[in-house]
């Protein structure tokens, strides 16, 4: 039997149904079928095609190998974006297996374009951080910070699971999704019926926790810096892809741009106009600001639109723009060069700074890229605002050596005892009482002579002993037993049939579960986490009997494996083996059950 | 802790102690007490800092002569630093001090530090300016004396600085309460007393324990004659992070003139004849006082009543001040005047000259009298003549006249000294450029010149640094005789840091920074490919130093478009070193937060250059630092060309000996700074294959050296990033809990050590007995600190 790498909920020719893939196909299954209508191997895969973001269906197209079939699937699960999650687990895998089945394949082919088209399948960077607002807790808190997000999320833990039951509804179908054999056990075990859905998820809160601290993790900018590099294609044309996002990055880089194109759009020009006229431009090739532009400089042409945005070059000594704002006195250059006149000989022309002068716009890009990524992810507050948050008021953490501090020193809490002196005084008489006297020092001589005594003939008490007999063979034995059961599981096959072998991992999984359920019943609740969800003793009591009686059913199930197991001509001594440990503990939890009821009884 | 070092109680403001720290405390002791020299070199990051404080403290807290620490350090960044140590030392030995009476005593203790008026002024009228000059200049003008004398008696007539003026109303000597007060203290203290901060300081250095300045303070003597000359001589002196200190020195002896400076000159002489016209109108009798007085001398003319008159400065050291009468050619203020135009004159047909001059100032001198019959000495007097005439003449907005007074001040120092210096014309800026831009270089080539007056004056000079390599080299160039000379290696129970040699690239391309092939592409991408490498597995902040700021302009520029910064964004941020420093700052503030907030950054700037200065990167600040290139200097600079003779032949220092020290301990300083204490780690990437030979490796400090094996003397990058990844592995352990009795001593190790010694000593004495003894017949030092002072 095949396992499930990742199933959803997928309409196909507009039936309901589940789409699964597994470790060898893609399957889909009508609704109240049972066996699969669609089956496509690995192998038969060869292309993918997916809907835009934010279209009104979640599309996934599926080409064949040979074949001018192509399959389509509609994700339908809700809300979208869990659908869009959905799909984008299966698009990465099966991204993976066309890859492969390429490499296999050796195509006679010319090796067309990528099978995800690039323009389309693009994730643009804002749907992770929309998305996760959507789906996400909806608690209404903006998150400032990454910490102050995850801090809050920990504080709110217990309301978390149950405040919104469609978001949380949400977030376990995503873990489920990621853990196929949980996703499995949820299968055989709720949707079954033999427990319920709370049951199932009392004790796994913290992979839901999980699941949502992942989910509200702000994920920063990507550094890169915003250059779209021309391509040249035959007939000596330049070609420059514009995707949505690069829009929005040059636009997030170049406030001037989209001054421009406010300005511009669609009053005097049409977009595509806009930005074909732009990338010939003098102000994009200001915008690039390397060396590479001087070569460019030829290829540009005066254009009376965008030469009005052009800025003057941030290539003198101090920056164009000045800015007066005060930095920390330990980082502060520029006191260090007022500290005192100048002096000296000027330095030599290697180390005058910003004799290149192509690259100061350069290194300036760079500072305010990186101050824009920084500021983007922890927010623009003032200077002198923020170091009084990070750092306190003074700046001693700069100076101490923390290794030096005794770590003891500070720990401890003087015992606050009453009648202390009276208990030392007590002390001190017991002990005078016993010692014929304390304040006598040890003799050297007296102690000297005593271990003398004692180790006096240690020879021949050596040459006396001896090692009993049998229990060294015993040991011996046991010994060399040992060493052979080990060579016997290394050297036996693993031959149980995969089917059988698949039934044996689920009964043992099935009652793993069960027991746990049964013992989460029996013993008292762990800490004060759950406090909203606290059963009653009489609902538990009642929880564990009924999770009992699913136990008590397990031997006869073994049983049933066992006989299956011959069938398919292994050995049923070996599944008894392998089943011992899970009947040990079924029969471990019957016992203590049996003991508390007959006590109660 | 509180130990004893001899009879000597030290109050140490930490649990445990480095094993350097004590040893580097008993050596600065041992200065002390002999009244003399000393050069010491502790690994950076072992809390020098706070030892030397710690000890010279506990020193003054415990003899009764209490002789003055006046602690200078190279940027405002660490004088800040060290600022803040002291405060931290003082409020321990407040809370370990057990009678009343001590504490009394350590709250009597009193630090501060100094730096310009830029930096310290609050008026806001003032404060705005961006430059300190003009700070300076517009401050002389609120505050100088006549103005002070002429607001005060006809209020609202002139312009006064408030906070000034209420400084003038308070007792002298306690303007600031005692204690110790950081910058940033004593600009809040300015801010809620109203009065200038500054000015406070300045007034408040005579009754202070502890001064902390730059080194520019004691060295130069334009500025040393304003502020340090009335330090008591007993005073201890202290040059931490002294490893530039030659620079330093000549750099205050020296000075450029160019056609600019020239022009503004002449119009400043222009403008000086058209006062005195109008002085000689309406007040004639002030230029007739002002003859009368030069005739008697300049000393009494000079004598500035109080501090606020620091109208121009001198700009000859101590002793060659002059006492005797300015020349009679120069006293009436016309002819002055005239003198200034025509020696103004001759610079600039000088400077008309396409070709390169090298001469010494005797040869000079010699031309300029054949051409222009100036002699040597008024020109000698022409600084102090010049201030003289200033104030005469009430100028205000001095900054505008600074052009007159670099002519002046290159007048007398061309006219005073004869040995140690050279004048070098360079009619172009490169060997290549075809438009003239002259400057005449006056270059100090002596660093003994400029620090000869301190080590005459104060008894104890201490020279202190992380990296000062090699040690013998320091009191050759500086003309001093250490009474010790100590550099001490690191103990660490696990190696806290990597030094590693990268010398070729993963393609087995020789990597070097040396002219020929630093801009070859495969050298380029070998740099870059360094960079990326480190930038994937380096967590948190990455330092990377080039060689010059034309290399690393022209690096990032070429890195940019081979795309390997894009590779580099991919990982970190990047942030790099510019011309402005400001921008700079704020650029390094960026860069620390993205330290700490874990996004990881890069920083690329210079050694030597500002942030190579001063800036620590300790912890997640920086965990890697690379040097690209061995960071030698310009060596077709004739400056350096004119200083390497010099040292050549007056001090038997080879050229390429000083070249390599010079390098290396550039190097060291830059990697050097990773490290704060010895819990903290950080890796030392040298990538140059120069970096590989023995006798580079040899002047690096010997703390650094020790740790570089054989096999890390010659890698290429990819074996150095397998070493660096499982170095880093390592590292992340949890540190070894046990450190406490080698690299981390308790007051039991101290004890033990001191018995150590003793015994040693004891077998030692019984040798050589008499070896103690001065042999001057003093009072021996022992005999000093037994003696009851108290009675």
């Amino acid at each position: 039997m095949p396992t499930t790498v990742c199933t959803a909920k997928a309409s196909c020719k507009k039936l309901p149904g589940l789409l699964e893939l597994t470790n060898t196909h893609l399957q889909w299954t009508q609704d109240g079928n049972k066996a699969p209508s669609i089956r496509v191997p690995y192998a038969d895969a060869s292309s993918l095609f997916c809907s835009k973001e934010g279209a009104a269906q979640v599309k996934l197209k599926l080409g064949l190998v040979g074949d001018d079939a192509e399959h389509y699937f509609t994700f339908t699960s809700m809300p979208q974006t869990l659908a869009l999650a959905e799909r984008e687990k299966f698009k990465q895998e099966l991204t993976a297996i066309i890859g492969r089945n390429r490499g296999v394949i050796d195509s006679p082919q010319k090796p067309g374009p990528t099978p995800i088209k690039s323009s389309t399948s693009l994730p643009v960077t804002a749907s992770g951080t929309t998305g996760a607002q959507r789906t996400g807790l909806a608690l209404g808190r903006p998150s400032v910070s990454r910490a102050t997000s995850v801090s809050s999320d920990r504080r709110a833990t217990p309301v978390i699971t149950g405040a919104d039951p469609a978001s949380e509804f949400a977030l376990r179908k995503k873990v489920l999704l990621a853990n196929p054999e949980l996703g499995a056990l949820h299968k055989d075990l709720v949707m079954t019926g033999q427990i319920t859905e709370a049951e199932f998820w009392d004790g796994r809160e913290h992979l839901i926790l999980a699941q949502a601290a992942a989910e509200n993790q702000k994920k920063g900018k990507p550094g890169q810096i915003v250059d779209p590099r021309p391509e040249t294609v035959e007939g000596g044309e330049i070609k420059i892809l514009i995707t949505p996002q690069l829009v929005l990055d040059i636009f997030d880089e170049y406030p001037i741009v989209k001054k421009a194109y406010s300005e511009n759009v669609p009053s005097k020009l049409s977009q595509a106009e806009f930005w074909k006229r732009y990338f010939q431009s003098k102000l994009f090739h200001a915008h690039r600001a390397s060396i590479r532009s001087s070569a460019a400089q030829h290829v540009v042409k005066d254009d009376p639109i965008f030469d009005k945005y052009l800025e003057k070059d941030d290539d003198e000594l101090e920056p164009r723009k000045p800015r007066n704002e005060n930095v920390t006195a330990f980082v502060d250059l520029l006191a260090t060069m007022e500290d005192h006149g100048e002096t000296g000989n000027e330095k030599d022309i290697t180390m005058q700074a910003g004799r290149q002068k192509a690259a100061l716009p350069l290194i300036r890009k760079f500072n305010e890229h990186s101050e824009r990524l920084l500021n983007s992810a922890l927010g623009d507050i003032p200077a002198a605002k923020r170091r009084r948050l990070d750092h306190g008021e003074d700046g001693l953490a700069e100076i101490v050596i923390d290794d030096l501090q005794d770590p003891e020193s500070s720990d401890g809490i003087p015992l606050d005892m009453q009648d202390r002196q009276r208990y030392f005084e007590g002390r001190m008489a017991g002990v005078g009482g016993s010692n014929s006297d304390p304040s006598k020092p040890h003799d050297p001589k007296l102690a000297l002579q005593a271990l003398r005594a004692g180790v006096q003939g240690w020879d021949a008490r050596l040459a006396e002993l001896k090692v009993e007999r049998k229990p060294g063979d015993s040991a011996f034995v046991y010994m060399t037993q040992n060493v052979m059961n080990r060579l016997n599981v290394r050297s036996q096959k693993n031959d149980i049939p995969p089917g059988v072998f698949k039934d044996m991992i689920a009964c043992q999984t099935a009652t793993d579960e069960f027991l746990r359920q049964f013992w989460s019943a029996v013993y008292p609740p762990l800490g004060d986490l759950q406090v909203a969800s606290q059963a009653t003793p009489a609902q538990r009591a009642a929880k564990a009997a009924r999770m009992i009686g699913y136990i008590s059913a397990t031997p006869e199930k073994v049983q049933k494996l066992i006989r299956a197991g011959e069938m398919h001509g292994c050995p049923p001594k070996k599944i008894e083996t392998a089943m011992k440990p899970v009947l040990d503990a079924v029969n471990q939890a019957i016992k203590f059950h049996k003991m508390k009821t007959g006590g109660k009884a | 802790m509180k130990f004893f070092i001899d009879n000597l109680p030290i109050i140490f403001p930490y649990d445990r102690i480095y094993p350097e720290q004590y040893a580097y405390m008993c050596d600065l002791k041992r200065t002390l007490d002999a009244t003399g020299h000393c050069v010491l070199e502790m690994p950076s990051g072992t809390g020098k800092t706070v030892s030397l404080l710690s000890l010279i403290v506990s020193y003054q807290q415990f003899f009764p002569t209490r002789r003055k620490l006046i602690y200078c350090s190279r940027t405002v960044p660490e004088i800040e630093k060290a600022l803040a140590e002291l405060k931290r030392l003082m409020e321990y030995r407040l809370s370990c001090a057990e009678t009343e009476e001590q504490k009394e005593k350590e709250r009597n203790f009193t630090g501060l530090g100094l730096t310009s008026r830029k930096n310290l002024c609050i008026n806001p009228e003032v404060a705005r300016e961006k430059k300190g000059k003009v700070v300076d200049a517009k401050c002389r003008d609120l505050t100088n004396s006549v103005a002070c004398e002429k607001g005060r008696a006809n209020p609202g007539s002139v312009e006064l600085c408030d906070w000034h003026e209420n400084l003038g109303k308070m007792e002298p000597g306690q303007l600031i309460p005692t204690g110790i007060f950081t910058l940033a203290d004593v600009l809040q203290y300015g801010h809620d007393n109203r009065i200038c901060p500054y000015f406070a300081v300045r007034r408040m250095m005579p009754f202070v324990d502890v001064i902390i300045y730059s080194f520019h303070y004691l060295l130069d003597p334009k500025v040393a004659e304003q502020v340090s000359k009335e330090m008591s001589k007993d005073a201890i002196v202290v040059f931490d992070e002294a490893h530039n200190i030659d620079n330093v020195c000549i750099e205050s002896l020296s000075i450029d003139l160019t056609r600019p400076m020239l022009d503004a000159a002449s119009r400043n002489v222009t403008r000086l004849g058209e006062k005195i016209e109008e002085v000689k109108a309406t007040d004639a009798a002030k230029l007739q006082d002002e003859y009368a007085k030069l005739v008697e001398g300049l000393q009494e003319s000079l004598e500035p009543d109080n501090d606020t008159d620091d109208y121009m400065a001198n700009p000859l050291l101590p002793d060659d001040l002059l006492q005797e009468a300015v020349p009679g050619n120069i006293r009436k203020a016309e002819h002055f005047v005239a003198f200034l135009k025509r020696f103004v004159e001759y610079l600039k047909t000088r400077m008309r000259v396409l070709h390169v001059v090298a001469e010494t100032p005797l040869s000079f001198l010699q031309h300029l009298k054949d051409i222009t019959y100036i002699e040597r000495r008024p020109l000698r007097f022409c600084a102090e003549r010049l201030q003289s005439l200033i104030r005469t003449l009430e100028i205000t907005r001095l900054d505008e006249y600074s052009g007159l007074q670099k002519v002046a001040a290159f007048a007398t120092l061309v006219a005073t000294y004869e040995k140690g210096f050279l004048l070098i014309l360079e009619p172009y800026e490169t060997d290549n450029a075809t438009v003239p831009n002259p400057v005449f270089h006056f270059t100090c080539l002596d660093p003994s010149l400029a620090i000869k007056p301190v080590f005459e004056r104060f008894s104890s000079v201490v020279i202190t640094s992380g990296t000062i390599s090699p040690l013998d080299m320091y009191p050759k160039m500086l003309q001093f005789t250490p009474v010790i000379q100590e550099t001490y290696p690191m103990t660490l129970t696990r190696n806290a840091f990597l030094p590693l040699v990268i010398t070729r690239g993963s393609d087995q391309v020789a990597i070097s920074s040396r002219f020929e092939v630093r801009n070859d592409p495969a050298v380029v991408r070998n740099f870059g490919s360094i960079l990326i490498e480190y930038s994937k597995i380096v967590p948190d902040g990455i330092v990377a130093f080039f060689p010059s700021y034309l290399y690393m302009e022209s690096i990032v520029a070429a890195w940019n478009d081979m795309g390997i910064l894009n590779e580099v964004w991919k990982h970190k941020l990047i942030f790099v070193e510019t011309p402005d420093a400001n921008e700079t700052s704020i650029a390094l503030e960026n860069y620390r937060r993205a330290c700490d907030n874990g996004r990881g950054a890069v920083l690329l700037s210079v050694a030597r250059g500002k942030v190579s200065e001063g800036i620590d990167f300790d912890h997640n600040y920086g965990r890697a630092v690379i040097m690209f290139g061995v960071p030698y200097q310009y060596t077709e600079s004739r400056i350096l060309k004119a200083r390497l003779e010099y040292l050549r032949d007056a001090y038997r220092i080879r050229e390429s000996e000083f070249l390599g020290f010079d390098a290396m301990r550039n190097a060291a300083q830059c990697v050097g700074r990773v490290l704060r204490g010895k819990t903290d780690w950080g890796l030392m990437i040298f990538a140059d294959k120069r970096f590989a030979r023995a006798d580079k490796r040899a002047k690096l400090p010997k703390w650094i050296n020790q740790y570089i094996t054989e096999t890390a003397s010659n890698l290429s990058t990819d074996m150095a990033l397998t070493l660096s990844k499982l170095f880093m592995r390592t590292i992340s352990q949890n540190p070894d809990e046990n450190q406490t009795g080698i690299s981390l001593w308790t007051l039991q190790d101290i004890e033990k050590a001191q018995a150590k010694q003793r015994e040693l000593a004891l077998e030692n004495g019984k040798h050589n007995k008499e070896d103690d003894d001065y042999g001057d017949g003093g009072i021996s030092d022992s005999a000093l600190m037994d003696l009851d002072m108290d009675d």
